[in-house]
């Protein structure tokens, strides 16, 4: 099995000649040199470099010419694992991106990527066509001991993302062959170069403020450009309806930034607070119906579960009207989001937030530091849901928990954009603690709401004249919602004691949310 | 991991040539695969080219005084690891018998490298013995090549027996005839006369060919120097009916 690789390449990344290469392995070797190849290579990830986190490269490989004939199907996808082993499945065909997982065929490289990425997308992250050539290293028992592959641009006129290299590659048991052959062609002048990885959309180094003096205007404003510049990077893949996590994570930025307008409203200008505000509420609003229902659809292969009498089969119908609705949501949304309003919005914002840093603090409100401002909005948010949780007792209604709910993400806003004010450990223990209260308030106010909405659905599927058997399945789900329900709800009470113990107490004190 | 092992109480019988074929396929198929060669004679090591040693030799492996990745060889084909033969494998019950849990010793050394593999072929010693024991502990499939004479089929009702006899978890077992010639009466008629109902009979029959032959001599795996060969279609088969979805 292939093992870790080493890349040379010329010191002015000039083209590399063939000749000159085997002859100074052939000291050594006896080297074999395989067909010629032009291979287009589609490097693959997602759009949040998923695969790049886990280690792991995936191409989607396309023989395109080669010197002999050989018998292989010409395409391939190629995962190349963390320990630099490799992972081919042949025959693939006919494939286009971006694509979800399921079009992988059934096979090693798609269970090794399907828990990595889960539901997003494969896109193209680069293009090439290169020129291969690939030799193999033998010993005297002709067996291959290292492989040497010449890989340069198909065209010298073409703007290639990476010169013409030559990449050792050690085999599992021969190690000293490789150090071998890579100490024969350093000697004709190559040298190693390091393989960079692409750059992550969304993942700008976050400003590393740490002066708790500087002005809150300055860290909030850099969180806001930060939401900005993620909800323009999301806005392409949600037009195009890549996957399902371009409008989440397009509207994480909208509640984001709605949170941050709100924690900053001691030190920013009114005009956030009469305008930029009800504008990123109605912006969030818009997208709604569609990750709603996104959500159920992500949901249906888990509900089908669910069923004990009914069967799965009689969720086609509510999945056919799922479908349906989003289709129409759909193009609701994106002609909004296409529409002159939106872009002007989108401009004008980037306008502001430009602008923040020079328009003059208004008379009235205090001069704030960052420090002082984090600490009075974690203080006061804290408090709302310590006080809120408190409230809460047997008989309390749902729309109680609904605004805990709602105080609990401010907290966790607060944290996350002060976060590079506050301790890095103690943060983490905090929303840790806060998390698993969300979690239990969010399973409950998530069960509240589908359960009115698959009773909207239903009705709304009588009308159309769905089967009898549609609406019991769906009758079912209900009821396994209100077993769901009643389980958070019962959770409650330890999420919250949890939160409220002494040591998230200390906690909160660190972060400067106890005054 | 899944565990795989070409095994029979008779030498001659095609389990090698099995062993190396199947593991060729299963790394083909883009499976991380490593095929330990548990036979002294080594002919699956030889097969691939690889020289027939093991730092320290079965002592170093079994006591674990060498991990087993030290001794893994890559051989010639993408996702196919060896663990080569090394002539003091004939010495390994008396090893094995040495240690703790001396029958689950092999075992625990494939669970060292099971994140490394996806597929493990075992090419075992024609015997019962110690060695024997472990392969059963170890193995998820017990891969069983029969000639097809009526003393091979005694000797699946001892090795069946044998399996049964196990104590602890026991692989499945699956026959599967090979160096047939269906030329030959005998052959045809052991073939449908084999009792299906207490050992699953693979389908495939593997032919006596002599491009099968020839692997030690070309030294590779059949489907890799004759992909279009009836053998290889047989091999591809034998793996589509027995491989681990």
């Amino acid at each position: 099995m292939m093992r870790t690789t080493r890349v040379l390449q010329a010191a002015d990344e000039g083209p590399l000649e063939l000749e000159p290469i085997i002859t100074a392995l052939s000291a050594q070797f006896a080297v074999a040199t395989g067909s010629k190849q032009i291979v287009r290579r589609v490097r693959l990830d997602t759009f949040d470099r998923l695969l790049g986190a886990a280690g792991l490269a995936l191409e989607h490989q396309t023989v395109e010419v080669r010197e002999t004939a050989v018998r292989d199907t010409g395409e391939r996808l190629v995962l190349s694992r963390p320990d630099g082993s490799s992972t081919v499945a042949v025959s693939v065909k006919n494939l286009r991106w971006p694509a979800l997982v399921d079009v992988l065929p059934s096979g090693p490289v798609r269970d090794a990527i399907a828990p990595v990425i889960g539901i997003r997308a494969l896109m193209v992250v680069s293009d090439e066509r290169r020129r291969l050539r690939r030799l193999d290293l033998r010993n005297e028992d002709r067996k291959i001991v290292a492989r040497v592959e010449l890989d340069e641009p198909a065209s010298h006129t073409a703007v290639a993302a990476s010169p013409a290299q030559l990449t050792v590659r050690r085999l599992r048991g021969y190690e000293e062959q490789a150090r071998r052959a890579d100490r024969l062609l350093v000697g004709l002048g190559l040298h190693a170069v390091g393989h960079g990885e692409d750059g992550e959309p969304g993942s700008a180094q976050k400003a590393s403020v740490t002066d708790r003096g500087i002005p809150a205007r300055e860290l909030l404003s850099a969180a806001l450009s930060e939401f900005l510049v993620t909800m323009r990077e999301n806005l392409p893949g949600l037009l195009a309806d890549v996957d399902t996590e371009f409008l989440h994570d397009f509207r994480v930025s909208v509640r984001r930034t709605r949170a941050t307008l709100k924690l900053g409203r001691p030190v920013l200008p009114e005009v956030m607070r009469s305008h930029w505000e009800p504008a990123f509420r109605s912006l969030g609003d818009l997208t709604t119906p569609v990750r709603d229902l996104d959500v159920y659809q992500l949901d249906l292969p888990a509900m089908r579960l669910w069923l004990v009498t009914a069967d799965p089969a009689d969720l086609d119908l509510l999945a056919a009207y799922l479908r349906r609705r989003r289709a129409v949501a759909r193009r609701a949304l994106v002609r909004s989001l296409r529409s002159v309003t939106f872009r002007r919005m989108l401009t004008e914002w980037g306008g502001e937030l430009a602008t923040l840093m020079d328009t003059p603090e208004e008379t009235d409100l205090e001069p704030l530091s960052a420090g002082q401002l984090a600490d009075r909005s974690i203080s006061r948010v804290y408090r709302r849901v310590v006080r809120g949780g408190a409230g809460i007792g047997a008989d309390s209604p749902a729309q109680d928990l609904h605004w805990l709910r709602k105080r609990c993400k401010e907290l966790r806003y607060a944290l996350e954009v002060f976060a590079p004010l506050i301790d890095h450990a103690a943060r983490k223990r905090a929303v840790a603690d806060l998390k698993s209260l969300q979690d239990v308030l969010g399973r409950f106010q998530d069960t509240e709401v589908q359960r009115r909405a698959m009773r909207g659905f239903a009705e709304e599927m009588m009308a159309e004249g769905t089967t009898a058997g549609a609406v019991l399945a769906m009758g079912e789900l209900i009821g396994h919602l209100d077993v769901e329900q009643d389980r958070a709800r019962r959770e409650f009470d330890a999420a919250f004691g949890r939160f409220e113990r002494p040591s998230s107490l200390q906690l909160m004190h660190r972060l400067g949310g106890v005054r | 991991m899944r565990v795989l092992a070409t095994y029979n109480i008779k030498g001659g019988v095609g389990k090698t040539s099995t062993a190396v074929n199947l593991a060729y396929l299963a790394a083909r198929e883009g499976r991380r695969t490593l095929l330990w060669d548990l036979d002294p004679q080594a002919a699956a090591t030889y097969m691939f080219r690889v020289r027939p040693r093991v730092k320290g030799g079965s002592h170093a492996l079994v006591t674990r005084k060498r991990p087993i990745e030290e001794a893994l060889k890559a051989t010639d084909f993408e996702n196919l690891d060896l663990l080569p033969a090394d002539f003091s494998y004939r010495n390994m019950d008396l090893e094995l018998d040495d240690t703790k849990k001396r029958t689950r010793r092999l075992g625990q050394l494939l669970d060292s490298v099971a994140a490394d593999y996806d597929m493990v072929f075992l090419d075992c010693p024609p015997s019962i013995s110690l060695v024997s024991e472990n392969v059963l502990h170890a193995s998820d499939t017990l891969l069983v090549p029969l000639i097809p004479a009526t003393l091979s089929l005694r000797t699946l009702d001892q090795l069946t027996r044998f399996v049964a006899d196990s104590q602890g978890s026991r692989p499945e077992v699956v026959a599967f005839f090979s160096m047939a010639d269906r030329r030959k009466r005998l052959h045809r008629d052991v073939i449908d006369a084999i009792p299906r109902d207490r050992t699953r009979v693979a389908d495939t029959v593997i032919p006596a060919l002599s491009i099968i032959e020839q692997m030690a001599v070309r030294r590779a795996p059949v489907p890799a120097f004759a992909p279009t060969s009836r053998a290889a279609q047989c091999y591809e088969q034998l793996w589509a009916e027995v491989c681990p979805r």
